[in-house]
């Protein structure tokens, strides 16, 4: 195993303060909601393993192993967080295809999704909201978009689909950022581009073919 | 690549803009030791973060040196590395066909320029493609796809965007760790999708005037290249969540030395510029001498 400190990224000598305080900016940035559908998801949650096991084991040592009660509250709360990336293969299919496209995208499998997708001539809400799953998980934001908004449309009263369209409207207000502030909209102005050409010698080729 | 990925210079710590400094030399250095002098001029901050992501996690070995920027004093930079080697073979290829789609686009009178650099290139080109064979392919490949789009005036975001991710990505198909594999060619491919975008989002004037194709101004249905406030805001939406990716991406592995850098470019840098693209503030990186006049004018005012 990892040295724990290591893994939180403080020394040993630390408060519990400073661990506590350590841990929680780490859990933010690995949360499964920080990884909502995203391809490297399985990643983040190995990374989010790794800290609430060093978080227990640093727990462990400083309370010499005894009953005293130094367990900090907030280590809990992240533990199993992970759990609800089944989402996909829980919701309720219309069809075994779609139950099929469910797995496919759980599993990683997009070529697959996309496969059992296209020969699906029912473009129901459920099938909009795949193929809007699949977009997202390709990168192709804008197409997830429009997909999980027909999927709206056509079935308004569904919560897993009014979730993702709201996530792609909103959520990234909530990503974690080191300072705070996430997007383009919430950067002030200044001194943004001061930062032109420091070293020269790249505007030459930028001319070239900007 | 068009110089939009930039490090908040004012932001960083001296000692870490020295480090990006050392890196843009060193591929510069690379790229003239590799490819001759006329290659060093498709040098920009793009590339170096490409060699940037494909570099270890500690830093190479440093030498000293002098250069045409800097005839005098001898500068440090990164002595070659396989990153270095890489992205400088990489950048060749895709600045050349950048080049040569750059010819197809225009008239005679206005493909000149890129006429004169795809001739400028040809030499080193041929020798990148010898090198890196399949990234020439996909490369090529990639663009035919692109102006097939541009041909029939694709009005979708994604599509255009995806030939040009899918081209940074297929930067780092050579890496060998299959975790830091995934990791870059995620980052890579939001960071070619932002590019993409935001450079049609930059020339949605130019492009209104010249005629050109811009998939920005077809998606949101924009007049005369202006935003309108629902259109930014869905635009906004989508860049940000291509920036989203390239973070959580990011912070799965570890870049070392490179950590702070990467971090303020991907938290801050890439913001910034969007912003100023999109309320038509943003400044090109200008030539030595446009710099100088507007820096002495700013003084003077």
């Amino acid at each position: 195993m990892k040295d724990p400190y290591q893994v939180l990224g403080v020394a040993e000598s630390a408060t519990d303060e400073e661990v506590k305080r350590a841990y929680r900016n780490l859990a933010r940035k690995y949360h499964p909601d920080n990884y909502h559908d995203n391809p490297l998801a399985d990643l983040a949650q190995e990374k989010m393993k790794e800290i609430n096991a060093a978080y227990e084991e640093i727990n462990k040592r400083r309370s010499g192993g005894g009953p005293e009660n130094r367990q900090s509250s907030g280590y809990s709360g992240y533990g199993g967080g992970y759990a609800q990336y089944g989402q996909y293969s829980g919701g309720q299919s219309s069809s075994s295809v779609l139950q099929q496209v469910r797995i496919a995208i759980q599993t990683g499998n997009i070529t697959r999704a996309e496969a059992l997708l296209a020969n699906y001539s029912d473009h129901n809400a459920e099938w909009n909201f795949l193929r809007g799953a699949v977009c997202y998980r390709r990168g192709w934001m804008d197409e997830a978009k429009r997909y999980y908004q027909t999927a709206c449309q056509m079935d308004p009263g569904n919560g897993e689909y009014r979730q993702a369209l709201e996530f792609m409207e909103n959520g990234t207000q909530s990503a974690y950022h080191p300072d705070g502030g996430f997007g383009t909209e919430m950067c002030s102005a200044n001194p943004c581009l001061t930062m032109c050409c420091a070293y020269t010698l790249c505007n030459g080729g930028c001319c070239f073919y900007i | 690549m068009f110089g939009y990925v930039r490090p908040p210079l004012d932001d960083l710590p001296k000692e870490e803009a020295e480090r990006f400094r050392r890196i843009y030399c060193g591929l510069c250095h690379t790229l003239k030791r590799r490819y001759g002098s006329a290659a060093q001029f498709i040098l920009n901050y793009d590339f170096t973060y490409l060699a940037i992501l494909l570099s270890a996690a500690q830093e190479d070995e440093i030498r000293q040196g002098r250069c045409i920027v800097s005839p005098v004093k001898k500068r440090e930079y990164f002595a070659e590395s396989d990153a270095l080697t890489v992205a400088a073979d990489e950048s060749v290829i895709l600045a050349y066909w950048q080049m040569r789609d750059g010819v197809s686009d225009h008239d005679f009178v206005h493909g000149a320029k890129y006429r004169a650099g795809a001739l400028a290139l040809e030499r080193a080109y041929r020798k990148a493609a010898k090198n890196r064979p399949a990234f020439d392919a996909v490369t090529r490949q990639q663009l035919e796809i692109l102006s097939a789009l541009e041909k029939e005036n694709c009005a979708l975001i994604d599509r255009p965007s995806d030939v040009f991710a899918q081209l940074l990505s297929g930067a780092a198909a050579e890496v060998e760790d299959p975790v830091r594999r995934r990791v870059l060619e995620q980052l890579l491919y939001h960071m070619g999708r932002w590019v993409y975008l935001i450079d049609a989002a930059d020339d949605l004037k130019k492009d209104v005037q010249s005629g050109n194709y811009n998939p920005v101004a077809l998606r949101y249905g924009l007049i005369n290249g202006e935003w309108t406030p629902q259109a930014r805001r869905e635009f906004v939406q989508t860049l940000d969540h291509s920036v989203h990716m390239m973070t959580t991406a990011f912070e799965l592995w570890d870049f070392g030395v490179w950590t702070p850098i990467l971090e303020k470019t991907l938290y801050t840098g890439l913001f910034r510029v969007g912003k100023a693209v999109l309320d038509g503030t943003y400044q090109p990186m200008l030539r030595g001498e446009d710099r100088k006049k507007r820096k002495n004018g700013e003084e003077s005012t």
